[in-house]
């Protein structure tokens, strides 16, 4: 990297839709053979800039150079189209859904003038490594939404660009998924000599970047190596479990912006580097509460961020919660879905799932993308008729339920569902009149959602208009309009930023703990689901693995041993040779790798020594509590692999 | 069960206030769409202008040539009683063949072929016969070219043979002929600019009516948007009828705008009629057609789909319920589909309050007609969406 | 210009198409149920229309003068009243269109060698009912007055009933119909139903198709890839073009073969004249997807500015030389027009390029035009 020579320069780069001002002042350069990142809130404006770059967007003002041709008229950018290649944010909206995965690469290719047999050699290649070639003939529609992701990127590198540009690339994928297509992308970009410049709504992803940009109101806020811009805010996370919660909450609240609940652990981030006086600052705040299991550690990028975010001062208002007095928790039960089987055709979605989630439960369904939760979901809203079992919900049949339930019921669906030629205002009061709230009551929900959701400013937007994550808010709140006593949430925080992510889970647990709303959510932040008070992960439509959070990791812990972290200079050819070795759970974490050992003193000279064999050398190993992303890793690949197993061994 | 106890005129405040929500939500929609107002505006005022100005649907003008071989007195005589309205003279051909000639290019409809001696055997009362030539690609117009030119023929015929029995004008008085007397009711002067602005808001009202409640439906469909509302309790009704109501509000006034901006003004179009029954029938008419539209909605799944449904629809309901041509003359089966054409009623309904000024004395068959056929695709429409998402 | 993009985009267009089962059978069926409804069903002629009688001198005359209405098939008759104001009710009511009033001493005064009077009275609401109306109503006239004008004549002057035929119509018009010589209906709707079909439903299906990319974002590959927009407006349009084509030819098979209607030109002539068309037809969806951003507002679009002109001004109904001057120019502007022109001629006319070369040429300036303002207005790198 140290040669290259810049192939993408943005100078006082200004884009404004009417009005508002997306863009206001950017400059970057992208170097040859490196991943650019642009990370940041909702609306920062990053994908301006990269349809901008992509030249399928005028500016304002400024400069965008790419391979040395400045793109100022349409001619321009047409001069550099065939070096790039373009994926616009949306899992899989570029993509034509009637057609099957290859036709859909073979149009790209064609597109792009690919000749047939570079077409062929490639498409193999890709398919194999994407491991869709089974899929090969399935139409777009039916893929699960980490495999139309995968498609979706094949389809933009298939005429080997030399500059990819990927708009949330990763956005509502599953983890294993998401990593599979880093690995993925890493390796063509490497193979090729390719430049790529990402952005993500998942900061831990950040770390894959070489370098990167954080955006934040238009602006860059930071940029540089992952190493340099986590440098600019130095401090330590510090991990403990303190009782009362609430109490110890609202007391270290006066000293940290950061402070976060994680089930019964709190995390807390510090500006002090040094371990002994960051712990003793803790302690020392929360005065007569004593905190136990305390540990610190280096903070992970998404921590960093969320303090470089909180540091550009507005932050969104925390939204009081009008307090409902009638109904109290009452710790009935509130879902409960008995043997539900959801067949499509010859395909079963969803294969005997039962669970039960009492009020004031938040529950959490998690799963690969295509495993069924979705499926479950709608059978239990009442969107869909189950093929077998049966589905309660507040005590009725969903399957005949009627107004009076279903006014006790939110639901945010995955894919954006509210209307797109209304604004966010008329969007809220549409559904507050569904909802049949009077005036009054209107102007209040009104008036809450607008600041729980910190879319202040953004009333009067055309919702079409909104940055994704903005969108998501905007749902949120429109689910959650008539105090619903059922919470259905389908992916809601796809996209969102960290911080709203943050406020979102600090309402949801109010909602919970405090009215007793039974919340049942699917999401693919693991870090989400430690919030859940009870978890199912679902593999094919089936339920594999059931508990709390920490049943859960005790369970992998039991099975696999424990976490063992490693930092590696080169990480990603030591995870194959790990795996080789029989190392259970290996995978790549931020820059860090994670593998599973029931002994780890035992097996560290072992695992240095095939790091060494790959090239790597390990700066650093030590154990670690297992996190819900190392659980859900483990388990999925666990059971990918099984199936596998399973099919090549029918096949032979 | 939880709000079994609230009384039913609160239930009925929550229903009124769900419907206008969501009917407020479907005009927001479409006035957001700014090619669609324009259209919109521009469909009811500047094209019903146009049309009503420059359309004659009567069979006027048909050019004529003639090809004089008498050069006569007589002859000229008779080729000047080809006028207009029916006839436009487009000159004097120098062949019979050149008369071919131009009527295979179309640049004439009819030749008029005037024998040599015509003159002669008129003024010796010898019978003689002229020749019409008739261009039939378009059918009706031949037919009536050479009915309205066998009447001038005949006319001029008889007043020849009249003039050579020395009588005058008031000669024929005294021979026994039957004198017509029309009298044109609703429309004496037969004023073509009301027919045909009345019958381009009618076609106006019914693409509008049909199309675009059927496309709301099916883009709330595409986008998922239905099951927002799905899993609320909106009931079927409650979603589909908002989008049925808008649409009558947008036509209510746009109506009224061609009516009171246009029509009257401009054309003089007479209102001899109750305007909030035409109103209300208006708003009748555009249920039922909207009801069709719902229908088509329920059975596609998306836009194109709906398209190319509602459009194999609209097309016959156009052209076969009585504004392009009239009824009475269609085949009996036209006549039976087209009792399913809820616009064959509304022409009716509209005429008839405008120029003549029914009331529902004469009206209640077809109102009940329309209601019942909007009550029953509407019923249809809700039955199949309520089977398409159970 | 890359023949492999274009291929590329039209391929995946045509598959697309395919595979929405319920459209693509709709985009054929379409015109072809048209053909069928409006070939046997649009009768233009305007026959039975609703008539009472009101009948003041019930005399042998009077009863032969009112058969003569009774039995034609241009008047349905409906019934006898006894009075004018009972007649009022019918017009009021539309159950009858026409009244025809014979006055007292009808016969007696006819006899007597005088004129009578008869009162028709007449609904009218639609112009051109009344209009022909009233020419059924006077030709029945003009040929009992002719008759008993030559009774008369043939009484007074004592000739021969056949002299005084002549003597009182002396001129007889021989009419020849040209091109359509049993003048039926549907050899004049027939043709022209292949412009109505391929005006109407092609705009259709080339605004969707566009619309629809850039309602779900897709189009973005387009803006991004080294594609031209050439390439891309051709490759997308191929498939409609052609869908609408294949309609062509199979409403022409449907035209000659189920219809029976004679086909007189050149096939050669038919098919490129057909296809410049759809060219043009689908160019005015194209136009229309370029000027808006959802398909809502393509589809009201297309069906107002399509399906209008092409009832009114196309010469389907009625022939654009009896339309008002200022009409005559809309119909000009309209390529419906020309391609009525085209179709008639080479099926009931028989005539060839040298007297349809200016129609054909109009409408290939057409679609011309068309494709080059969408190239004008289509851009890669849009404002948002």
């Amino acid at each position: 990297m140290e040669l290259a020579e810049p192939i993408v320069r943005v100078l006082g780069f200004v884009k404004r839709y009417k009005k508002h001002v997306a863009v206001q002042g950017v400059d970057l350069e992208i170097k040859r053979g490196e991943i650019y990142g642009l990370i940041g809130p909702d609306g920062a404006g990053k994908s301006s800039l990269m349809k901008a770059i992509a030249g399928v967007l005028t500016y304002d003002e400024g400069a965008v150079e790419v391979f040395g041709t400045l793109i100022d008229s349409e001619r321009a950018a047409e001069q550099v189209k065939q070096q790039l290649g373009f994926l616009p944010q949306g899992l899989g909206l570029n993509l034509y859904p009637d057609l099957s995965v290859e036709e859909n690469i073979d149009f790209f290719a064609r597109l792009r003038l690919v000749p047939e047999p570079a077409l062929i050699e490639r498409k193999a290649r890709f398919l194999a490594m994407t491991r869709l070639d089974k899929f090969r003939n399935r139409a777009m529609k039916k893929l699960s939404g980490g495999m139309k992701q995968k498609l979706g990127l094949i389809c933009t590198l298939i005429h080997e660009p030399e500059l990819a540009i990927l708009d949330e690339p990763t956005t509502g994928v599953d983890p294993v998924s998401r990593r599979d297509f880093w690995t993925i992308l890493a390796e063509l970009l490497r193979e090729r000599g390719m430049t790529a410049l990402v952005s993500t709504a998942y900061m831990d992803e950040a770390a894959r970047f070489h370098r990167l940009s954080f955006l934040s109101s238009g602006k860059v806020v930071a940029s540089g190596t992952p190493a340099e811009v986590q440098a600019l805010v130095p401090g330590l996370m510090v991990t403990f479990e303190a009782t009362p919660q609430m109490e110890a909450i609202a007391r270290l609240k006066t000293q940290y912006k950061q402070v976060e609940a994680l089930g019964s652990l709190l995390h807390v981030f510090t500006e002090e580097t040094i371990h002994a006086s960051a712990m003793q600052s803790i302690t020392s705040s929360l005065g007569d509460i004593r905190p136990v299991h305390l540990r610190v550690d280096e903070p992970e990028l998404e921590d960093v961020f969320v303090a470089l975010l909180l540091r550009q001062a507005d932050q969104p208002p925390s939204a009081e919660m009008p307090r409902v007095t009638a109904l109290a928790a009452n710790h009935g039960l509130a879902i409960e879905a008995k043997g539900l089987i959801r067949d499509f055709g010859a395909f079963r979605a969803v294969d005997r799932v039962s669970f039960q989630v009492k009020s004031g439960e938040i529950f959490g369904l998690l799963g690969a993308n295509g495993a069924g939760k979705t499926t479950v979901i709608k059978m239990l809203n009442g969107l869909m008729p189950p093929t077998g079992g049966e589905g309660w919900v507040a005590g009725a049949d969903m399957k005949t339920a009627g107004g009076a339930i279903k006014e006790r019921i939110g639901y945010m669906s995955q894919a954006f569902s509210l209307y797109l030629d209304l604004t966010v205002e008329e969007n809220i009061r549409l559904f507050a009149g569904i909802y049949g709230l009077n005036r009054p009551a209107t102007t209040t929900r009104l008036e809450w959602i607008l600041s729980m959701a910190g879319l202040k400013g953004y009333e009067s937007s055309l919702t079409s208009r909104l940055p994704m994550g903005v969108r998501q808010r905007l749902a949120l709140g429109c689910a959650l309009v008539h105090q619903p006593r059922v919470l259905f949430l389908d992916e809601p925080t796809s996209g969102v930023d960290p911080i709203g992510r943050r406020h979102f889970w600090d309402i949801l647990s109010v909602l919970a703990r405090e009215e007793g709303v039974a919340i049942m959510v699917t999401t693919h932040y693991m870090s989400e689901a430690e919030h859940c008070d009870k978890l199912a992960l679902m593999f094919a439509g089936r339920i594999v693995s059931e508990g709390s959070p920490s049943e859960m990791k005790r369970q992998v812990e039991t099975e696999a041993g424990r976490l063992v972290e490693l930092t590696v200079d080169r990480p990603a050819p030591a995870i194959n040779e790990l795996e080789l070795a029989g190392f259970a759970g290996v995978a790549l974490f931020g820059t860090k790798l994670h593998l599973l050992s029931h002994d780890p003193e035992g097996d560290e000279p072992r695992i240095r020594e095939i790091c060494a064999a790959s090239q790597g050398v390990v700066q650093s190993i030590k154990t670690r509590p297992l996190s819900l992303e190392d659980v859900f890793v483990y388990r999925v690949m666990e059971l990918e692999k099984q199936e596998r197993k399973q099919t090549t061994g029918v096949a032979a | 069960m939880i709000v079994s106890g609230v009384p039913r005129s609160k239930r009925a405040a929550i229903w009124w206030g769900r419907l206008m929500v969501m009917t407020r939500k479907e005009l927001i929609q479409l006035f957001r769409d700014v090619p669609i107002v324009v259209f919109l505006i521009y469909s009811f005022t500047l094209s019903v202008y146009i049309s009503g100005n420059g359309l004659k649907s009567q069979l006027h003008n048909a050019n004529i040539s003639v090809y004089d071989a008498d050069h006569s007195f007589s002859s000229r005589d008779l080729i000047h009683k080809f006028q207009p309205p029916f006839f436009s003279f487009a000159g004097e051909l120098s062949s019979s063949n050149e008369g071919q000639y131009r009527l295979d290019r179309g640049t004439v409809s009819a030749v008029l072929d005037i024998p040599p001696r015509f003159h002669e055997q008129l003024a010796a009362g010898e019978p003689t016969a002229v020749q019409l030539l008739v261009d039939t690609t378009n059918s009706p117009q031949g037919l009536s070219a050479a009915s309205y030119a066998a009447r001038i023929v005949a006319q001029f015929g008889q007043e020849a043979s009249l003039a050579r029995f020395g009588g005058s004008a008031e000669a024929s008085q005294n021979l026994p002929v039957i004198v017509s007397d029309h009298r044109v009711w609703y429309n004496p002067d037969q004023n073509e600019t009301w027919f045909e602005s009345i019958s381009h808001l009618l076609r106006m009202i019914t693409i509008f009516a049909m199309l675009l409640p059927a496309t709301a439906l099916v883009r709330e469909k595409e986008r998922g948007t239905i099951e927002q509302l799905l899993v609320s309790p909106l009931t079927p009704l409650l979603i589909m009828l908002p989008k049925v109501l808008a649409m009558t509000v947008v036509i209510l006034c746009a109506m009224a705008v061609a009516l009171f901006g246009v029509m009257q003004p401009i054309f003089g179009v007479p209102i001899r009629g109750n305007l909030v029954l035409l109103f209300s029938l208006t708003a009748l008419f555009v249920f039922t057609t909207a009801g069709m539209g719902l229908f088509a909605a329920t059975i596609t799944k998306n836009q194109s789909q709906v398209g190319l449904l509602t459009l194999l629809l609209i097309a016959p309901m156009l052209m076969l319920s009585g504004v392009t041509s009239p009824m009475e003359a269609m085949p009996p089966w036209v006549q039976y589909l087209m009792t399913l054409s809820p616009l064959r009623y509304f022409i009716d309904v509209v005429y008839g309050i405008l120029l003549k000024g029914n009331g529902l004395k004469e009206l209640w068959g077809h109102v009940l007609a329309m209601g019942l056929l909007g009550g029953s695709l509407f019923g249809f429409g809700m039955w199949r969406f309520r089977r398409q998402f159970q | 210009m890359n023949f492999r993009r274009i291929k590329a985009v039209a391929f995946k267009e045509w598959r697309e198409t395919v595979r929405d089962r319920i459209f693509l059978l709709l985009a054929f069926l379409l015109p072809v149920l048209w053909m069928l409804v409006f070939g046997y069903g649009l009768v233009l002629d305007v026959e039975h229309i609703p008539l009472v009688v009101v009948d003041r001198d019930h005399s042998a005359l009077s009863r032969d003068y009112l058969y003569r209405f009774t039995e034609s098939r241009y008047f349905d008759f409906k019934g006898s009243l006894t009075s004018e104001t009972e007649a009022d009710a019918w017009l009021l009511s539309g159950k009858a269109r026409a009244v025809i009033v014979v006055p007292e001493k009808f016969g007696e005064r006819l006899l007597a060698g005088q004129p009578a009077h008869v009162q028709t009275l007449i609904d009218g609401t639609f112009p051109l009912r009344t209009d022909i109306t009233k020419g059924y109503v006077l030709a029945i006239n003009s040929a009992l007055s002719g008759e008993l004008l030559a009774d008369y004549v043939a009484r007074t002057r004592g000739l021969s009933r056949e002299q005084a035929k002549t003597l009182v119509q002396p001129i007889r018009l021989e009419v020849r119909y040209l091109y359509n010589e049993e003048v039926r209906s549907a050899w004049s709707i027939v043709p022209a139903l292949i412009m109505f079909s391929l005006m109407l439903a092609p705009p259709l299906l080339t605004a969707l198709g566009i619309v629809r990319e850039k309602e779900t974002g897709s189009i973005y590959n387009i803006y991004s890839s080294t594609v031209s927009k050439i390439e891309f407006l051709t490759g997308k349009l191929t498939p409609y073009v052609a869908i609408s084509f294949v309609n062509a030819l199979l409403l022409w098979l449907l035209a000659t073969l189920w219809f029976q209607v004679p086909f007189k030109g050149s096939f050669g002539l038919f098919l490129l004249s057909s296809l410049i068309f759809v060219l043009t037809s689908t160019g005015i969806g194209l136009l229309v997807s370029l000027m808006v951003s959802t398909q809502v507002a393509a589809l009201i679009i297309t069906m107002v500015l399509c399906t209008l002109p092409t009832i009114l001004f196309s010469g389907l109904i009625v022939p654009v030389s009896s339309l008002s001057p200022g009409a005559q120019v809309q119909a000009h502007l309209f390529p419906g027009m020309y391609y009525t022109n085209i179709v008639r001629g080479t099926f009931l006319k028989g005539v060839g390029m040298n007297v349809l070369w200016a129609d054909m040429l109009a409408l290939a300036l057409y679609a011309a035009l068309l494709r080059l303002v969408a190239y004008r207005l289509f851009t890669k790198r849009p404002r948002s």
